[in-house]
């Protein structure tokens, strides 16, 4: 099945020992092997200030998680553990793989708009207008345009 | 109605009077009459920069454009494009999902 990148974040009781957020991170590891996924990343962003209250406290343990599934039922199963988790107050999974491949193409689609434009602009005009463009002077443009031909 | 009276406009949030109702988005051209007032053209920020992904992680990127209580300012007072003005308002409603940025500040 395709493979599918997801953002997992989660708060803690700012309360929350060490021990116990590395179990925690320990659990969701093992329970995302065991359903064909995996954990890429793993920030724990330390205690912050939350924008709002959540569960009484204005405080929160920031873990962020980066992981790879084939399967639907691991994010299910992963949501599942968290709430049944006293210590963590607030998760979130965001599914990210479509972003990155529009981000992607987007990317291609300007290299190769600006691998294209060069060679237009030398094409017809072949004179002052792609001199003038580079700026830095007549010596180092050519050089720069031979250079990918070669 | 008073055309005159709407011009002298302060920067920043400022009540119903920011509505503009038409106009092209951003920095239109100058109004005819008196030139009491210039106006820069807004550009995107993000299309200068050249940004493909906004991520809603990084708050600090985010909070230029939301308003002290929390609101998404719009496209009109940014200038950012339609494009980005979307991952935009994505990025920010997930920030707030997770208590990176407020729906609304409380007092």
């Amino acid at each position: 099945m395709a493979d599918r990148l997801y953002d997992l974040i989660f708060i803690c009781m700012p309360t929350t020992p060490e021990e116990e957020v590395a179990k925690i991170v320990g659990t969701l590891e093992q329970t995302a092997s065991e359903h064909g996924g995996k954990v890429e990343k793993v920030e724990k962003w330390g205690t912050r200030k939350m924008a709002y209250r959540v569960a009484k406290q204005r405080e929160g343990l920031y873990v962020y998680l980066a992981l790879h599934s084939t399967e639907g039922n691991l994010i299910k199963e992963l949501e599942r553990r968290l709430k049944v988790t006293d210590a963590v107050i607030k998760y979130m999974t965001v599914r990210l793989d479509e972003e990155i491949k529009r981000q992607q193409k987007l990317v291609a689609h300007r290299e190769h708009r600006a691998r294209r434009r060069p060679r237009k602009a030398a094409g017809p005009g072949a004179g002052p207008a792609p001199a003038a463009a580079s700026g830095a002077g007549p010596a180092p443009a050519p050089a720069a345009e031979q250079a990918p031909a070669s | 109605m008073s055309e005159q009276q709407s011009i002298p406009r302060p920067s920043g949030p400022s009540g119903p009077r920011e509505g503009r109702p038409s106009g092209p988005g951003g920095g239109g051209p100058p109004r005819r009459g008196k030139r009491q007032y210039f106006r820069k053209k807004k550009v995107c920020r993000f299309c200068v920069e050249k940004v493909d992904f906004i991520d809603y992680k990084k708050v600090e990127m985010l909070q230029p454009f939301v308003q002290e209580r929390g609101k998404i300012l719009p496209r009109r007072m940014t200038g950012t494009c339609s494009k980005h003005q979307r991952w935009l308002g994505v990025a920010i409603k997930r920030a707030r999902n997770i208590a990176l940025l407020p729906f609304a500040t409380e007092l």
